[in-house]
């Protein structure tokens, strides 16, 4: 009965509450060097997003172009826009279509004018303002993630620290060239998916959670996750890749109860070095830094507070999460936004690192196994 | 305008006090005082008279009776047990005493030691049950209790006309009963004299300190020889003679056999005793604190008689009072550390000058550079913390580690190393004395002296306390650097006195003048602060003037100076205020100027956050130690300055891949050697241009 009380006593005055936990990484998340050690296929500056054609063909949006992963590791630049693209995905039928922040242009890869492209740009009267995901669902209809009303994409730090709950879940028919909202005041919808069973999800990334998106209402379907949820790929075999772009760390979360610190901090401080996740970190001695994070005997230790992270969780057709992949604290391999799997290989995107890996699922599904087994 | 409100707050509002006081023991008995003077006042208040001359000797008279049985109650509480069978055996005594004075007619003095012989002898049948028989105490004693009670029944019956028919006539009796001197209660002058005597017994003397371990730690006082059987039942015995001695003066003044003495006894005593912060599961408690427990529960009692509260609800009342105190003794004693915890981190506001976005750009005089990503390393993984390094004359290296010893690389190569020298503490700051001694700071211990030949000597510990500093700020807890003078005066800096070595981030949080710097004076062998409230006092160096030091307050990020000697002696002057990262050590340069050692670099959030000390404060309670916001130390950087503070040379680690936090690095004979405290390597880069003459361990002066 004391314990109760203080404990109420304890929430009452925001004491060292519930409130500042973190989710731990633990059982099908339990951390593993498998993207660290990722053979690295592409290094380069401005990645954004991968998508896979039906025929097997894999795109890669990089600064203001749309590129085409050939053999050998070659990306051959197929289309150019005049801003950097901040999402990408292919239709069935092999048409493109890209998100150029505030609009999404769906049109032929190639560019030829058999389809003419199809601007949208507003949605239910308000204007597009952070196109952050796109997904191809299997019925040829377009799911469009407008992150933030008030900051574009590349403020989504900002958004996170003002606590923007301004995120839209959007279906775009093209048949009929029309448009509607599915969710809004989504606290940043960075990732959407439709699965097997036609059930539309959402990565409601500053809630920490992946929704289900039901008759205009959402309700989580994955609560609790120990970081931010990206965008969502298909998984061979049943089920989707979630990425999470980074991970939480109680820092952050105190953060962001603390106004007036993170006020000051917005305003006076560049958001490279506020007190947030990122997408890399470690290469800037003006980054702030957590006593777990102190080097010791020359090494940084792998179970630090994650200011950045990378990670990507398999789920099956249940939402349960299988297994996962990780670069821990320390790695390079850090800030993954993207997946696309073709076959058995697996293409992550670490924008933190500029880079594409490739691993392949059957291996890692054998390791996880063996690890498991034993 | 709202930072100048937060650095006058945090300036003159003691906030650091609380914590400090929170952790002294003697806070234990300010809260019963607190509740006695509470309770005083309440009564007063309520009730005319309550405190009268009086009253007082007719309170304080009861206080006494009762304080005998507190006192002997204590003792068993003490040493981990319970005796409830006080009632039981004060009543037998008084009608033993009463016996033998008034049907008996024996002497006093033979009256008085049959009282406390049988009392003696009650208690000690609680000690052979609970001492040599091992049973519980408590269950013990309340079946002595009923036992003692209802052998007291049946005498009573027998003798209670016998002595309430015979009065003694015997002025020593009627004294003793209700005698004064200098109107004070005869019964007061004894209690007190006994209640001395048993503070000094157990706070001074060999046999109190073995009751108090027993009370502690049963096993560990049985492991470490103690006969503890001997001790519990002997703490029984001592029950029950204290109870005598109550019984003794509570005859000698009521002359009353009746059925009822006692009655209810072991409750009064027991609220009194943990009221007084006596801890239920022994081994806390003192002298003063029964005393405070007994005044509490008389004045509260008599309170509740003078206000008319009916016999009933008073027993009430009290059996309430010794239900609260119970649990609240028992909640402060499990979460007595995380209040302190809770109370002790007590950040203060710093700003530091606003830095640059281009401080460390390529214009400035801090343009980053990879020179230290290079070092030939000493000693990979066969060194940990080496937090200073040294070489001597023959250029053999001398380095800490965090095992406690100092270790000694050989000349030429350094691939062969020895245990120089075993200390037993964190050696951190070393230097040579002329006559190569070696003079080490040791985190924990104090000033530390390894003679030529190689014998560990302590040279001092310990400096004049502060009056004014709650902390016990005489014993040194973290002698960082130092640095020998012309004269032979040594001068080293304590970094802070509110924490331990490996606490340092927690002062980093406070950034708090908590550090100082002492001297120590061979010739006179005296040690005396000569700088108080330093932020983080770290390097220390003698200036080439010969009349001051030069030293880095790190978490300021400033390097100052004080001058010892010549006509500006005690002034203090800064020489760098706006360094971009947190100094550490400093050491002499073969040219004249100084080189200084950045542990870490400063970052625009935890600077900021240095501006808010109540984020901080909510932040040490909310998160864990690891989470907490930090300087950033994983970066590497080495800097050259001059007399007069300019910068002029700088070399980075940056990403701090061999050469993260760097404390320390001394140049000699063309190379400079690179310490961490929190690396597994010592570094060594060739300089170029440099004296190829220069000995690190020789003084400038020399």
């Amino acid at each position: 009965m004391f314990d109760a009380l203080t404990s109420a006593v304890s929430s009452a005055f925001n004491r060292r509450g519930s409130s500042l936990s973190v989710p731990i990484l633990d059982g099908a998340l339990k951390p593993n060097n498998l993207l660290e050690e990722a053979p690295v296929l592409v290094e380069r500056k401005g990645l954004e997003d991968i998508a896979v054609s039906a025929n097997g063909e894999i795109y890669v949006a990089c600064g203001h172009d749309v590129m085409r992963l050939a053999p050998g590791a070659e990306l051959r630049p197929i289309a150019r826009h005049e801003r950097d693209i901040t999402a990408l995905t292919i239709l069935p039928d092999g048409v493109l279509a890209v998100g150029l922040g505030a609009s999404v242009i769906v049109g032929s890869p190639d560019g030829s004018s058999a389809n003419k492209p199809v601007v949208v740009n507003h949605v239910d009267g308000q204007p597009l303002n952070a196109v952050t995901a796109l997904h191809a669902a299997a019925d040829g209809t377009l799911l469009i993630c407008d992150a933030s009303a008030a900051r574009p994409y590349s403020e989504w730090n900002y958004d996170l620290m003002e606590k923007g709950r301004t995120g839209r879940l959007i279906r775009y028919d093209r048949a009929a060239d029309k448009a509607t909202t599915l969710a809004s005041g989504l606290a940043y919808s960075f990732g959407a998916f439709v699965d097997r069973q036609g059930r539309t999800l959402v990565s409601e990334t500053w809630r920490h959670q992946v929704d289900q998106v039901e008759g205009g209402k959402t309700r989580p379907i994955i609560p609790a996750l120990p970081g931010y949820p990206a965008r969502i790929a298909t998984a061979e075999g049943g089920g989707f890749w979630l990425t999470v772009f980074a991970c939480r760390t109680q820092l952050v979360e105190f953060v962001l109860q603390e106004t007036d610190y993170r006020r000051e901090m917005m305003r006076t401080i560049d958001p490279r070095y506020w007190v947030a996740p990122a997408l890399s970190s470690g290469i800037d001695f003006r980054e702030p830094l957590q006593t777990g994070s102190v080097k010791q005997m020359g090494i940084l230790k792998p179970w630090a507070p994650p200011r950045s992270y990378g990670l990507v969780i398999r789920f099956n057709d249940d939402f349960i999460p299988v297994y996962s992949l990780h670069s821990r604290v320390g790695g390079r391999h850090h800030g993954i936004v993207a997946v696309a799997q073709r076959d058995d290989d697996l293409y992550v995107l670490s924008k933190g690192a500029g880079r594409i890996l490739k691993l392949s699922a059957s291996r890692i599904e054998a390791v996880e196994a063996a690890e498991h087994g034993a | 305008m709202a930072n100048t409100y937060t650095n006058l707050r945090y300036k003159y509002w003691p906030d650091h006090i609380f914590g400090e006081l929170l952790q002294k023991q003697w806070m234990e008995t300010v809260v019963p005082l607190l509740v006695l003077v509470i309770t005083a006042l309440y009564f007063s208040s309520r009730i005319d008279n309550f405190i009268s001359i009086s009253n007082l000797a007719d309170t304080l008279r009861q206080a006494s009776e009762l304080g005998f049985v507190v006192l002997g109650m204590s003792l068993v509480l003490i040493v981990g047990g319970i005796d409830l069978s006080v009632g039981s055996i004060f009543a037998l005594c008084n009608l033993t005493v009463l016996y033998c004075m008034n049907v008996l007619q024996l002497p006093v003095g033979a009256t008085i030691a049959i009282g406390l012989l049988m009392g003696g002898f009650l208690g000690g049948i609680n000690g052979f049950l609970i001492g040599y028989m091992r049973m519980r105490a408590f269950l013990t004693t309340m079946v002595t209790l009923i036992v003692f009670q209802a052998v007291h029944l049946m005498l009573n019956f027998k003798l209670a006309v016998a002595i309430s028919s015979a009065l003694p006539d015997s002025d020593l009796w009627d004294f003793i009963g209700s005698g004064s001197i200098l109107s004070i209660p005869f019964v007061v002058w004894v209690f007190a004299l006994i209640a001395i005597a048993s503070h000094i017994f157990l706070t001074r003397l060999r046999s109190g300190w073995r009751v108090m371990a027993v009370g502690g730690n049963r096993r560990s006082a049985y492991n470490v020889g103690l006969s503890v059987n001997r001790i519990v039942a002997l703490s029984y015995v001592a029950s029950g003679v204290f109870v005598a001695i109550s019984a003794i003066f509570y005859a000698s003044r009521l002359a009353s056999a009746g059925a009822d003495t006692g009655k209810g006894l072991e409750i009064t005593v027991l609220t009194a005793a943990i009221l007084g912060g006596i801890r239920l599961g022994g081994g806390k408690g003192s002298v003063t604190k029964a005393v405070l427990g007994t005044l509490i529960i008389l004045l509260i009692t008599n309170g509740l008689l003078r206000l008319a509260v009916p016999a009933g609800a008073s027993r009430v009342i009290l059996a309430t009072i010794l239900l609260l105190a119970a649990a609240l003794d028992i909640r402060w004693f499990k979460n007595r550390h995380k209040a302190v915890e809770e109370f002790y981190v007590s950040p203060s506001y710093l700003e530091l000058p606003q830095l640059a976005p281009d401080a460390t750009g390529p214009a400035s005089a801090y343009a980053l550079n990879d020179r230290l990503r290079h070092v030939e390393t000493i000693g990979l993984g066969e060194v940990e913390a080496p937090e200073d390094v040294i070489l001597d004359e023959e250029d053999n290296l001398y380095c800490g580690s965090r095992h406690g010893e100092i270790i000694r690389f050989f000349a030429p190569d350094y691939k062969r190393h020895e245990v120089y020298a075993r200390i037993g503490g964190q050696p951190l700051g070393m230097t040579f004395d002329d006559k190569k001694n070696l003079y080490v700071c040791v985190g924990g211990m104090g000033l530390y002296r390894v003679t030529s030949d190689r014998k560990v000597e302590k040279v001092t510990d310990e400096t004049n306390r502060s009056w004014l500093s709650v902390v016990d700020d005489s014993r040194l807890r973290l002698a960082d650097d130092l640095d020998i003078a012309p004269d032979g005066r040594i001068f080293f800096s304590e970094a802070t006195v509110r924490y331990e070595m490996h606490e340092w981030p927690t002062d980093s949080l406070e950034g708090r003048g908590n550090g100082r710097i002492i001297c120590y004076d061979p010739r006179t062998n005296k040690t005396t602060t000569v700088l108080r409230n330093l932020i983080f006092p770290n390097g220390i160096v003698i200036s080439s003037n010969r009349q001051s030091i030069l030293f880095a307050e790190s978490w300021n990020c400033s390097i100052k100076r004080f001058w010892f000697d010549g006509p500006k002696a005690g002034q203090v002057e800064f020489v760098i205020r706006d360094l971009p990262g947190y100094p550490d050590n400093i050491n002499r340069a073969s040219d004249g100027n100084y080189w200084l050692a950045l542990m870490g670099m400063r970052c625009p959030a935890f600077d900021l956050a240095m501006r808010k000390p109540a984020f901080r404060r909510r932040m040490s309670k909310q998160l864990p130690g690891d989470e907490w916001l930090a300087p950033n130390i994983n970066t590497g950087c080495i800097v050259k300055f001059n007399e007069q503070g300019q910068i002029l040379d700088v070399l980075w680690d940056e990403g701090g891949v061999n050469h993260p936090m760097i404390t320390s690095m001394r140049e000699h004979r063309g190379y400079l050697y690179i310490g961490g405290i929190s690396n597994n390597r010592i570094g060594r880069l060739k300089l170029d241009g440099a004296d190829r003459t220069f000995v690190s361990s020789r003084h400038a002066y020399v």
